[in-house]
């Protein structure tokens, strides 16, 4: 069956009143609007694809329960991304922390945000490799800045929305995040120390 | 950024190889960030999000289905409008209660009488101690004279004395009571009384110091020591004196 998706000029809004209201499809719409965003963004911190679909399920019944909560003119997405990041980074620490802990020794604030390259081909470069391992030696606000900028492909407004916080301090953390890799990285970039 | 603070990097990038550099590996990251990103989406590809999309609204809508369970109960649950007349009648209540009390507590009903303060003076306190001080010595004396009594009666025809084993223990009674009587009669100011215990006492302490079997040299020592001394008189009138002096 081929659901009829919603069309440009439907606004967000309208579908969220709607949805409110009841109406199954509307909500489909949504589902089926932002589900892959909050996918990914879960899955760059739980780098486990089904751990990362019950999280995107969570985040969408969350959503419906708080659908009287949502203030129009708001961004939705920014907001929707925020439950879904909260939502992960508590399902990380309830199924993920004790078991990362005892493996690695790591803490819980240690989350490792970048997927490792298990699922990638094996001519993945040794750039991409090595990045994605020092993508977990960043700061936790440090990572999930560089994922949402670059694996959800977010604008600074954006990811400044979901971590309430300002612009500005999105833009100095993701430069600090690439300075940081670049330093990390300089033999596989060929900078020398 | 300007297009002329542009054009300026630019210049700058093309005299200055080690900014040159930077930027270049900079690029490279970033680059490299991206096509991670984009190998990362791939996971995308293996999910049937539309299947997905269903099972989520599929999901909401069971729960919204579902009875709600309430774990708390809300707010004012106490002034919902079934429990306006309980209260109202519990208020009422109150107020009765608080006037009521206010009506019977002004009225002096519920002030205790003032308590009957005891009050004993010494006097009266001296007199106690001096009719227990009596009667404990009447009862020394009447003991008394019965051991005595007996002493005198058990004389047989061989001249000895023996003291029946009641008798015996009697007087080691007595002996034990006499310490007790000393500060009551010292206390009641009862020196004559206590003068003649001592007497007795003393008897008592001879007696307790021979055998049950008297010799007829002991018993007639302790006959004369009782003679010498008019100890059954002396018993006999300070009875009489403490039976008259009775408070």
């Amino acid at each position: 069956m081929e659901d009829k998706g919603p069309t440009y000029h439907e606004d967000i809004s309208t579908l969220l009143c709607k949805a409110g209201e009841g109406d199954r499809q509307a909500f489909k719409d949504i589902v089926s609007l932002h589900q892959q965003k909050v996918f990914l963004l879960a899955y760059s911190i739980l780098k486990n694809r089904e751990d990362a679909l019950d999280v995107v399920q969570e985040t969408f019944m969350r959503l419906y329960q708080k659908l009287d909560a949502y203030e129009k003119g708001r961004n939705f997405q920014a907001w929707l991304l925020q439950i879904a990041k909260n939502l992960s980074i508590d399902y990380y620490r309830k199924y993920h922390a004790r078991r990362r802990e005892m493996e690695s020794g790591k803490s819980v604030e240690e989350l490792p945000l970048a997927a490792e390259d298990h699922w990638s081909n094996p001519e993945s470069s040794e750039l991409r490799h090595v990045l994605s391992r020092n993508l977990e030696r960043l700061g936790e606000r440090q990572r999930l800045i560089f994922v949402m900028k670059h694996f959800n492909g977010l604008e600074y407004r954006e990811i400044a929305q979901v971590l309430g916080i300002s612009v500005g301090t999105v833009k100095s953390l993701h430069f600090k995040a690439v300075r940081n890799l670049k330093n990390w990285l300089s033999p596989q970039l060929g900078i020398q120390a | 950024m300007s297009k002329h603070d542009q054009e300026d990097i630019r210049r700058h990038l093309e005299t200055c190889p080690a900014c040159a550099d930077e930027v270049h590996s900079l690029e490279k990251l970033l680059e490299s960030a991206d096509s991670l990103g984009q190998e990362m989406k791939a996971v995308l590809y293996g999910i049937d999000w539309d299947a997905q999309a269903e099972k989520i609204v599929t999901a909401v809508w069971d729960q919204k289905a579902r009875p709600e369970i309430k774990t708390k109960r809300e707010r004012g649950w106490l002034f919902a409008a079934r429990f306006r007349p309980a209260l109202a009648g519990l208020l009422l209540g109150i107020l009765v209660g608080v006037t009521a009390m206010f009506v019977v507590y002004r009225s002096g009903v519920l002030e205790k009488p003032a308590a009957e303060a005891f009050f004993a003076s010494n006097e009266f306190l001296g007199r106690i101690d001096q009719e227990v001080a009596r009667r404990e010595t009447l009862d020394y004396l009447e003991k008394s004279q019965y051991v005595l009594l007996e002493l005198a009666q058990s004389q047989t025809e061989s001249g000895n004395c023996r003291l029946t084993e009641a008798a015996a223990r009697e007087t080691r009674e007595l002996l034990s009571k006499k310490k007790y009587l000393n500060p009551q009669l010292e206390k009641a100011r009862m020196a004559k009384a206590k003068a003649i215990c001592d007497q007795i006492e003393l008897l008592f302490y001879e007696l307790a110091q021979v055998s049950e079997n008297l010799t007829p040299v002991q018993c007639r020592g302790i006959q004369n020591l009782i003679e010498e001394k008019d100890i059954l008189l002396k018993i006999k009138l300070l009875k009489k004196e403490l039976q008259e002096s009775e408070v």
